[in-house]
């Protein structure tokens, strides 16, 4: 392989890590407070609102069951307005967050939701504020799982990305796509394949070791 | 200390509304050990969980240490728990956290320092034995030590009162006893107001000053531990106190026929419960020499509530009607439980 595409292979492997990386700390900042939002509020919970608990579930759910391509195409308006474009590695960041918070989120929501209820009750026998119960007990009781939901969510942006890479989000997806399919390179093709494959696995088996060192149970 | 006045709760359930409590009233005094007991579904946990409002009641009032929490804001309610420990069946112990982080947890709660932090778990630590176990994670310690770091943790902010929920129904024999033992420690060390419930009658018996027999929702039945065990009013409580004290007669004599009524030859059997001085004193001995009957004692068994002796004797009284109903007369006038199990025919003895 010539350097030129060595370079081009490095430059897409970038672009792809930039925009995982900046769509999955917005994720983070958004999913695991709609996550913990979305157990608190419910019944019975320590920040009881069923009305903003099914509008929120609600919005959820649509935005999760609408094909990822398609909510890329529908948001462009969207897209535009927030990054000024709606191609580029930039414009890809919007659709991949708006995907990968509610996919966090229920992710969050389910990882809470394990933490022993005793718990939460010894907590609030010892007057802990509804703060500090979430920042105290569910949280750190939860880390693991939070750890590994963070993980899951990172390989499926790593994914979407190749996606949006194909409409034009550059990456390793559009690189596949321009060089590995329209110009008939195999090498290419096989190259961005076993790169994806081999930053998953990294990512993955990184996960998965942090989560395991902070399990204690 | 505690004062609860008509207390009731009612749970929504899928058949119609449950009625878990139903008008309990009750007074716990400072620095006594309060016993609750009640079959599974009585609404012990209920109850013991209106005490620091973890369950709001549907009616009544509930007065901790002279503030009234049923009129509490969320924010003073929180307050007031602080003062107010509490240790569960299942320890409910932070996961994540070491020992000496969960015995922390109160105290960082309320915003204090690293420093002040350390200078109050370690004398906690201490208390509880549990110094050389400060870095270990709940997963690495047995339940008994687990209940430690849990009565440490409740301990932290200096409670007037501690509140236990079955606090050792998920530990062996040994542990149980060792776990009472350090409650009641602290119980005197500290002057501690300590709530129990339990479905066991040894825990009551073990360390319980006074206690409540509670039965659908209803304090059926309550006075000193000793009382319970002498005077049982009810049923339940009977069936309690047959957990530890063997009150059943021996099969010989089980079978015969009582009346309730004496017969013509017949002689009374009796049930006498024995506590503390009277268990010491010969009152059968003198009342052979008063009245003119012959006493038979057909069953015996002498136990130990705490440090008081408690005995319960089956004795056969047999003499002329008069004489018998004056020796029945006599006994009722001491401080023995008494309990007439019946008339039985002299000639159909099969014991001597
Ligand atoms: N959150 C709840 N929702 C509905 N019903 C409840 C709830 N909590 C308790 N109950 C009901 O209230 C009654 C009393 O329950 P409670 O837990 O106080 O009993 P308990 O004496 O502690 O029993 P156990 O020994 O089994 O723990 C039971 O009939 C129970 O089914
Ligand atoms: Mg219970």
């Amino acid at each position: 392989m010539s350097p030129e595409m060595l370079a081009l292979l490095a430059d897409s492997f970038v672009e792809t890590i930039y925009m995982v990386g900046v769509s999955a700390f917005i994720a983070t900042l958004l999913g695991i407070p709609l996550g913990i939002v979305l157990v608190t509020t419910g019944q019975g919970h320590i920040l009881e609102n069923t009305k903003l608990n099914a509008v929120l579930g609600a919005v959820v759910n649509a935005t999760r069951s609408t094909p990822f391509i398609i909510l890329m195409v529908a948001i462009i308006p969207v897209t535009r307005a927030l990054a000024g474009t709606s191609i580029g590695t930039n414009a890809a960041i919007v659709p991949l967050s708006i995907a990968a918070i509610p996919f966090l989120g229920r992710i969050v929501e389910a990882a809470i939701r394990e933490v022993d209820h005793g718990v939460i009750e010894a907590a609030q026998a010892m007057g802990a504020s509804p703060l500090q119960i979430i920042r105290k007990v569910l949280i750190p009781e939860a880390l693991p799982a939070l750890v590994l939901g963070l993980t899951i969510t990172v390989v499926s942006l790593i994914g979407y990305s190749a996606m949006a890479g194909a409409v034009g989000g550059g990456g390793l997806g559009d690189l596949a796509i321009r060089y590995g399919y329209q110009r008939f390179r195999p090498d290419i093709m096989l190259a961005t394949v076993v790169i994806l494959i081999a930053t998953v696995q990294l990512v993955q088996s990184c996960g998965d070791r942090l989560a395991r060192r902070l399990n204690k149970r | 200390m505690i004062e609860l006045h008509g207390i009731e709760k009612e749970y929504r359930g899928a058949a119609g509304p449950i009625r878990a409590l139903r008008g309990v009233d009750l007074a716990v005094a400072a620095g006594e050990i309060f016993g609750i007991i009640g079959k599974s579904g009585a609404g012990k946990s209920t109850l013991i969980r209106c005490i620091n409002m973890l369950e709001r009641p549907s009616a009544g009032r509930v007065l901790v240490d002279g503030r009234e929490l049923t009129a509490l804001s969320g924010r003073q309610l929180r307050a007031a728990r602080k003062k107010i420990g509490m240790i569960f069946q299942h320890f409910n112990l932070l996961s994540c956290r070491t020992v000496f982080d969960n015995v922390a947890f109160p105290l960082e709660l309320d915003g204090k320092s690293r420093r002040e932090i350390e200078a109050e778990v370690a004398p906690l630590l201490e208390l509880v034995g549990l110094t050389d176990r400060r870095g270990q994670y709940p997963a690495q310690l047995s339940g008994g030590q687990k209940q430690r770091v849990a009565i440490a943790r409740a301990l932290a902010n200096n409670p007037k009162v501690l509140l236990c929920d079955e606090a050792t129904s998920a530990l062996d024999p040994q542990t149980t006893r060792s776990i009472l033992e350090l409650l009641k420690n602290i119980n005197r060390k500290l002057r501690l107001t300590i709530v129990l419930i339990t479905h066991e009658m040894p825990v009551i018996k073990e360390i319980c000053d006074r206690v409540a027999v509670i039965e659908d929702g209803l304090i059926i039945e309550q006075g000193t531990v000793t009382d319970l065990f002498v005077r049982p009013q009810t049923a339940t409580t009977r069936d309690f106190i047959r957990t530890i004290v063997n009150h059943d007669l021996p099969p010989g004599l089980a079978a015969r026929a009582f009346s309730p009524l004496p017969q013509e030859g017949s002689s009374l059997m009796l049930r006498l419960s024995f506590l503390g001085g009277s268990a010491e004193e010969p009152v059968i001995a003198r009342l052979i020499r008063k009245f003119d009957v012959d006493v038979n004692i057909l069953f015996g068994n002498i136990d130990t509530i705490q440090d008081t002796p408690f005995g319960t004797l089956v004795v056969e009284l047999a003499g002329e009607q008069a004489a018998v109903s004056g020796a029945l007369n006599y006994l009722q006038a001491h401080e023995l439980g008494i309990e007439v199990i019946g008339y039985v025919a002299r000639n159909a003895r099969a014991v001597g």
